[in-house]
């Protein structure tokens, strides 16, 4: 009896937005007679950190401290439309939506400034909360200067409003699934390996280390990002080694109904880390980012059930990897029954898992194997 | 200094550490009624009759809401998508997963609520249920759903998602290997800290503020006027912090209860379900089934995927449909394959209906094809790094459905891990680009997938 080392790779893909697009996010921005900035979007905050990530897209676009950023998706009266928080749009859409009303706050304000200024508009930048003169930086006026001088003496508003909407991409060809323009917003990356350790007495699989690269086209916040990767490997690990609602599935029996009964992964027993976080910026995301917060919880399954093969011999393709999953594997890879069956060119593996063996010879359900 | 690319704090830190974010179940209001459900205690039954009239008459008690209190009891949340309704708020004639309510009670406390639903007298007729996806379609299944035993809605009337790519015949004639294999992620619970929540306060003006804990609070608003045949000015959500989605809390469960209780009632309502509810009532992530059988070459190219897939989506559609069409789209993963042949069903079963969680549809698809391409490189003998790096999408590849890719980092993420870990890479693939393909990788099979290439 021992505890044997094995690893196992992945590499993944994983869309940004809705499939197949048609996802509408909307926001808009006012300044307050002090400069001071309001953002009213609607997405909702999951945890995922868009508050943040929205109030930083303003804030490098209208050329502020992120401090004067008041972030407002609170409710339905002042908010716009977000399609919602999931398909990994958060950052990617309603980002665009965000980017879009603080660049067209941004010309109302240098509008105004170059009122100010007796400067032609296009000649303006905004830098650290002030604006200033392109090649005459001495000539400038700063942001609450301009913001009070739109509301006392101008009798101006500056907002700006900005939506970002994928077109729908229509299933053209419902037999073979062709689609007439991209179904998704962009395509993240990521590659994993994993670690393990399998006891052979006990089958208990201890993931000791994951090493992730993920491509998130830019991240806007590093450490949000990091947080991202590694509390969805966390997600993954359940996934992968622990988590059931039907333990003896298809039964429904045994269901646990409580945090005692149900097993999730908890911070105790972390596997080590190793993040890297890579950047090909995507053309159409705001400064060039993707999303990644769902596709983190993806690469580890897969990778853990290679490492349990390299490390005891044996595929479970049944998740999670139980403990009992792993002893039954081992006695039938004891017994020589572990596969796969030879047959001609054909490798097959999991027969007994097929709807060839489950289901009614005359289901519906059949599937091809043998070549 | 530049803000994105910053590691600035969370926006909302400090609050959520400290205790003092405000979610739905915090918030305060005079007059609150509490709300509970009944539920079904069987997976699958007529309704033979409900009587809510003692449940009604109990001291405490303020309103108590069925089917037939619903303008619109039946709305399917993905209805604009083109994905007919079949659940309806509250069960009628039927009843199709233990756990779906029956009927919602709104009383002066949590204890009056539930003994009033113990009041409710429910007579039902046991029908036999259907658990597992690969026995749907067998001649004496159950029959469990009025559309059938899988979802019959796909576009042109298919009764389920395809893919058809290339020529697949041939793909496995030229096999040198067929390595088939079965893949089954089970379903998993989302786990929120704040189970599902919703207070609505009816207003002097006539319209209902809604607390809601929704990931989509216009989606949620839709869902709510959808029901109850109002104009979206008459409904205000509050929301957008969040205690824990991942997925969960795109279902709109509890607002349209409460708002109908609000209603009938006159007062505010608030229902909290309760942590074995969450466990046992609310959606889960989907169990699949899918069936791999890949056409390989004996120096490492995937030539050619047949795949079929059974969608566990429990008792009702929901947005299981749009998962599988996602599924579909992403079902070579990482990969160039340039002949396909994949059938895809969303299957009904008699548990709760599973929903979208975190890598809704393509989780699933991801396990099952990256497992099955360690198994390819372990029967063929080649480094699994090699394996994949080779297959790899590229820019101007096309993927299942017909689109170019242009950014794919396939190439860059395996090779950085391989770095990482200290694996040498064989040959040339340390080296290798995600660029267009050339050479020894632009095979003779793969020059119908590179979409510049006209053949």
């Amino acid at each position: 009896m021992a505890r044997h080392t094995g690893r196992g790779i992945s590499a993944i893909e994983y869309p940004t937005g809705m499939n197949q697009n048609g996802d509408p996010s909307q926001a808009w921005i006012k300044i307050k007679p002090d400069g001071r900035v309001d953002v009213f979007s609607g997405t909702s905050d999951i945890g995922n950190g868009s508050k943040t990530i929205q109030s930083q897209i303003v804030a490098e676009a209208l050329g502020v401290p992120y401090e004067w950023i008041t972030y407002d998706n609170s409710n339905t009266d002042s908010s716009p439309v977000c399609t919602g928080t999931f398909a990994s749009r958060a950052t990617f859409v309603a980002g665009n939506a965000v980017l879009k009303a603080a660049r067209s706050a941004r010309e109302k304000l240098l509008e105004i400034a170059g009122k100010e200024l007796e400067i032609d508009p296009s000649d303006l930048d905004v830098v650290d909360g002030e604006v200033i003169a392109k090649g005459a930086p001495q000539k400038k006026i700063s942001v609450p200067d301009v913001a009070a001088a739109a509301t006392w003496v101008h009798g101006e508003l500056i907002t700006g409003t900005g939506a970002q909407l994928n077109p729908y991409a229509a299933i053209v060809e419902p037999d073979t699934g062709k689609v007439d323009i991209p179904p998704h917003a962009a395509i993240s990356y990521a590659a994993c390996a994993a670690e393990v350790e399998v006891d052979d007495e006990t089958g208990e699989v201890v993931v000791k280390g994951l090493w992730q690269c993920f491509d998130v086209g830019r991240a806007i916040n590093p450490t949000l990002v990091e947080g991202q990767i590694e509390g969805g490997a966390l997600m993954g690990l359940g996934l992968g080694v622990l988590e059931s609602c039907y333990p003896y599935y298809p039964s429904v029996e045994h269901r646990g109904s409580e945090f005692g009964s149900y097993l999730a992964p908890g911070i105790e027993g972390l596997p080590e880390f190793n993040t890297i976080v890579i950047e090909n910026p995507s053309a159409d995301g705001p400064y060039g980012a993707k999303g990644i917060s769902e596709m983190a919880n993806n690469p580890q399954p897969p990778a853990i059930a290679a490492a349990v093969y390299d490390a005891v011999g044996v595929w479970v393709t049944e998740l999670p990897i139980t403990p009992e999953r792993v002893l039954r594997a081992l006695d039938r890879k004891a017994a020589g029954d572990a596969g796969p069956r030879r047959e001609g060119k054909a490798v097959i593996f999991d027969e007994e898992l097929s709807v060839n063996t489950v289901a009614h010879p005359e289901s519906r359900f059949r599937f091809p194997v043998g070549a | 200094m530049k803000a994105v690319g910053a590691r600035l704090p969370r926006y909302d830190g400090v609050a959520h550490v400290t205790g003092r974010t405000q979610f739905v179940d915090d918030v305060r209001v005079p007059n609150l009624l509490w709300a509970k459900a009944l539920r079904s205690p069987l997976h699958h039954a007529g309704i033979v009759r409900l009587d809510t009239s003692k449940a009604e008459s109990m001291k405490g008690v303020h309103a108590v809401v069925t089917h037939a209190d619903v303008p619109r009891n039946v709305y399917g949340h993905l209805e604009a998508l083109g994905i007919p309704a079949d659940e309806p708020l509250l069960a009628e004639d039927d009843v199709r997963y233990r756990g779906q309510p029956i009927a919602v009670v709104a009383a002066e406390s949590e204890d009056a609520a539930r003994e009033a639903v113990e009041a409710i007298e429910l007579e039902l007729d046991e029908r036999p249920a259907l658990f597992d996806v690969r026995k749907a379609a067998d001649p004496d299944a159950p029959k469990i759903h009025h559309w059938g035993n899988w979802y019959p809605h796909f576009e042109a009337g298919f009764d389920h998602r395809q893919i058809r790519k290339g020529d697949i015949d041939r793909a496995f004639d030229r096999a040198d290997v067929v390595v088939s294999g079965v893949y089954r992620p089970a379903a998993i619970e989302h786990i929120p800290l704040e189970t599902q929540v919703a207070l609505t306060v009816p207003e002097p003006s006539g319209r209902l503020t809604i607390y809601s804990c929704t990931q989509a609070l216009y989606f949620s608003m839709g869902v709510v006027a959808a029901h109850l045949q109002w104009p979206l000015n008459k409904l205000k959500f509050v929301g957008g912090t969040v205690g824990g989605g991942f997925g969960g809390k795109v279902d709109t469960a509890a607002e349209t209860m409460t708002a109908l209780l609000a209603l009938k009632s006159g007062r505010p309502v608030k229902w909290r379900w309760t942590r074995e509810e969450e466990f046992l009532c609310s959606s889960t992530r989907a169990p699949w089934h899918m069936e791999i059988q890949d056409a390989v070459t004996n120096d490492g190219w995937i030539l050619g995927r047949k795949m079929l897939t059974l969608h566990d989506s429990g008792a009702y559609a929901r947005f299981s449909p749009y998962g599988v069409t996602k599924h579909s789209f992403h079902h070579t993963g990482a990969y160039t394959i340039p002949n396909l042949h994949f059938d895809g069903y969303v299957v009904f079963t008699n548990r709760v209906p599973t929903s979208a969680m975190r890598g809704f549809g393509v989780t699933s698809v991801s396990f099952a094809t990256e497992t099955h391409v360690s198994r390819i490189a372990d029967v063929l003998g080649i480094d699994p790094f090699e394996l994949r790096l080779r297959n790899a999408n590229r820019i101007g590849d096309t993927s299942p459905n017909g689109i170019v890719y242009t950014d794919p980092s396939t190439v860059p993420t395996i090779q950085a891990i391989a770095e990482a870990i200290g694996h040498q890479l064989p040959g040339a693939y340390g080296t290798m680009t995600r660029d267009p393909r050339a050479g020894d990788l632009l095979p003779e099979h793969l020059l119908s997938a590179v979409g510049e290439v006209d053949h």
